[in-house]
């Protein structure tokens, strides 16, 4: 027995090793990093640097404040969205059902370039169509990306339209699991089509919707591609700079490891900590 | 509680028609079973009954009132899946509640029905637990229990017992009947199982590809198929079948002779006229019309294969020249295979069919 287990670590060696090195060693590393001034050479353990400045510093607060706020708006809005999404891509009344569903899976695999560059063109303040389509309404023209108000709606905006297809087809597989007798149980038991969906579909969907959720949650703390490429490194004047923004500036502009690290493990910890939350308060009563 | 009428129902998905007109008129409290084999639109028809699926062409009526175009929930049925199809996420009492309290049912009246349909399904016990946490028998009575709190007019059942094992199968069905004697209601049961249609049924209907067979009580069907498909379809084990030719033809009569037998003839009664001399017929005998050598009109000899012994009767598997009866016998509890053994068939207790599968009268 032991000799086959020994075998079997020899096969897995290559990849234990990779994983080690790759994964495992700058989870640490950058852990003790995080303690320790590298803005000075060499380096220079100084446990209370990093942490210290992080909880005074306006910046931080600035890249919390909007991480959490996008957090807040957008990961509702977009799960919400992928709900009714998912149930009209279930009707039996819908056609060309396969089409629909490459439409929505489309903007995950879309380049990110390519997709900002898009949403640049789009929400232009003099040509872009999403302002063209305010005037023929009869609205005034928005600025989207000299006022930190549009901007910060932009962001979530060009999130929702990037992950709702994707949640929306997961949850469409949860959808698929339910059986179609339970429909019908409830329609002879004079059960309308509104309430099967808020106290059957829902219910019976929670569990997908949970993880729908914390994958949106994970992501969103990581928000760094919108904030970078479409309003420009967190612009207008830091007004959309997330967390990962901050991370990347502090990191690979200032070239401040230790920093950058705090925030990560800053991030890391508050994904950890909200999706805990989530889980406990969605927790099945037994 | 009412009667159901179904009058020349067809049902087309798409170009492919399932179900070529069906007639069948069910009396209020009366218990139907719908049998056949799988795939010939049971269900489909109870759930065109339903309001589940809807009705291509011809009439449905309950209680005297066309329900074509009433939605299924206004159709005064409650039916019970062959899935159960519980609610999986609520407790038993929530299952059995849900209707009545989606419909604003005031509170007393809907404890009072789930109170009793626990009782009378003895599922008391189970009420605070989740369908995860029950066997597949509970999970029926609360289904049933189900149909029973919506106090309907007609109950529909679609196998609702497959999915148990043979003994708590017998057991549920003994309790399905017990409940239709105690409710009165109109029910329709659908099933595969012709033992199941025999024993529950008052009266059976008889389903093949689409169409209706035959309509009557279970001993009527058993002892007067209306043709070879009813024959063999009713009964177990199944009625054999033989081929034989008409020798002698005359009002009133036909004496045929079976193929892989010659001279073994008989001479059978008819009230129609007979086929035409030379005509190949079926002579159809259930296993239980065997009698010994020379107590029927018309001795065989068959070779024995293997016995079944259960008992109090034995089923044996004979050879009667290429073509495979089983025989019921109470005296050959010991024969070994292999032997030959003469049976006798008797005129009156013989039915005959033509080619085509039609019974001669
Ligand atoms: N929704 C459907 N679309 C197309 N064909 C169907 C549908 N439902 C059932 N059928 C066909 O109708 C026939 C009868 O089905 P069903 O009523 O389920 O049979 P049974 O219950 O007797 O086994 C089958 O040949 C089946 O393939
Ligand atoms: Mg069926």
């Amino acid at each position: 027995m032991r000799h086959q287990n020994a075998t079997a670590y020899r096969f897995l060696a290559p990849y234990l090793l990779i994983f080690s090195v790759f994964w495992v060693w700058p989870i640490i590393s950058s852990f003790l990093i995080s303690f320790q001034a590298t803005r000075t050479v060499p380096w220079r353990w100084a446990p209370t640097f990093n942490w210290g400045r992080l909880i005074g510093d306006p910046a931080f607060f600035n890249a919390l404040k909007n991480t959490l706020l996008i957090l807040v708006i957008q990961v509702p809005v977009m799960i919400s969205l992928a709900i009714v999404m998912a149930v009209l891509l279930n009707s039996p009344l819908l056609k060309a059902r396969g089409l629909y569903r490459f439409a929505f899976f489309a903007p995950v695999v879309v380049g990110e370039v390519a997709y900002s560059a898009v949403f640049r063109l789009m929400f232009n303040l003099n040509f872009g169509i999403i302002n063209k389509l305010l005037n023929s309404v009869g609205l005034p023209s928005i600025d989207w990306f000299s006022n930190v108000t549009p901007a910060m709606a932009l962001i979530m905006i060009a999130v929702t339209w990037r992950w709702a297809g994707y949640n929306a087809i997961i949850l469409l597989a949860g959808l698929q699991s339910i059986p179609d007798d339970v429909y019908e149980a409830a329609t002879l038991d004079r059960v309308s089509k509104v309430k099967q969906f808020f106290y059957i579909t829902l219910p019976l969907l929670k569990p997908i919707i949970v993880f729908c959720a914390v994958l949106s949650i994970i992501g969103t703390m990581q928000l760094f591609t919108e904030p970078f490429l479409i309003t420009e490194r967190g612009g207008p004047g830091g007004g959309t700079e997330t967390l990962g923004l901050l991370l990347y500036r502090q990191g690979f502009r200032s070239l401040n490891f230790g920093y950058a690290s705090a925030v990560a493990y800053t991030m890391a910890g508050l994904a950890i900590a909200i999706t805990l939350v989530q889980l406990w308060l969605t927790k099945e009563p037994k | 509680m009412a009667a159901v009428t179904l009058s020349n129902v067809v049902k087309r998905f798409g170009v492919y028609e399932i179900i070529h007109g069906a007639n069948i008129d069910i009396a209020d409290g009366e218990f139907v079973v719908f049998v056949g084999p799988s795939g010939c639109g049971k269900s489909t028809l109870l759930r065109m009954v339903a309001g589940l699926e809807d009705i291509s062409g011809g009439e449905i009526a309950i209680g005297g009132k066309v329900m074509n175009d009433v939605e299924a929930a206004e159709r005064g049925i409650a039916m019970v899946f062959q899935s159960y199809a519980l609610y999986p996420h609520m407790t038993v009492e929530q299952n059995l509640s849900f209707g009545l309290r989606m419909n604003g049912n005031p509170k007393a009246d809907t404890e009072r029905r789930v109170k009793r349909a626990a009782e009378i399904l003895c599922i008391d016990e189970l009420m605070q637990r989740r369908p995860k946490q029950l066997s597949g028998g509970q999970r029926q009575r609360v289904a049933i229990g189900r149909a029973i709190v919506r106090e309907p007019q007609v109950f529909l059942f679609d196998e609702p017992l497959s999915n148990l094992d043979a003994e708590l199968r017998v057991q549920m069905r003994v309790e399905i009947s017990r409940l239709h004697k105690e409710l009165g209601v109109t029910m329709i049961y659908v099933t595969h199982d012709q033992t199941e249609a025999m024993t529950l049924a008052d009266r059976i209907v008889v389903l093949k590809a689409g169409n209706v067979e035959q309509i009557g009580a279970p001993l009527d069907l058993y002892d007067d198929p209306a043709n070879r498909f009813v024959a063999g379809f009713i009964g177990s084990p199944k009625m054999n079948f033989l081929a034989a030719k008409v020798v002698e033809a005359d009002n009133g009569s036909a004496t045929v002779e079976l193929v892989n037998h010659a001279g073994a003839r008989l001479k059978k009664p008819l009230q129609t006229t007979p086929p035409a001399v030379g005509a190949d017929v079926v002579l159809g005998v259930r296993p239980e019309h065997f009698f010994d050598a020379g107590q029927g009109d018309c001795d065989i000899a068959v070779k024995a294969d293997v016995a079944e012994h259960l008992g109090s009767v034995s089923y044996v598997y004979a050879d009667a020249g290429g073509t495979e009866l089983i025989i019921e016998r109470e005296a050959s509890r010991h024969r070994a295979s292999g032997d030959d053994l003469v049976v006798s068939i008797k005129a009156g207790k013989a039915l005959l069919f033509d080619t085509k599968g039609a019974r001669i009268r």
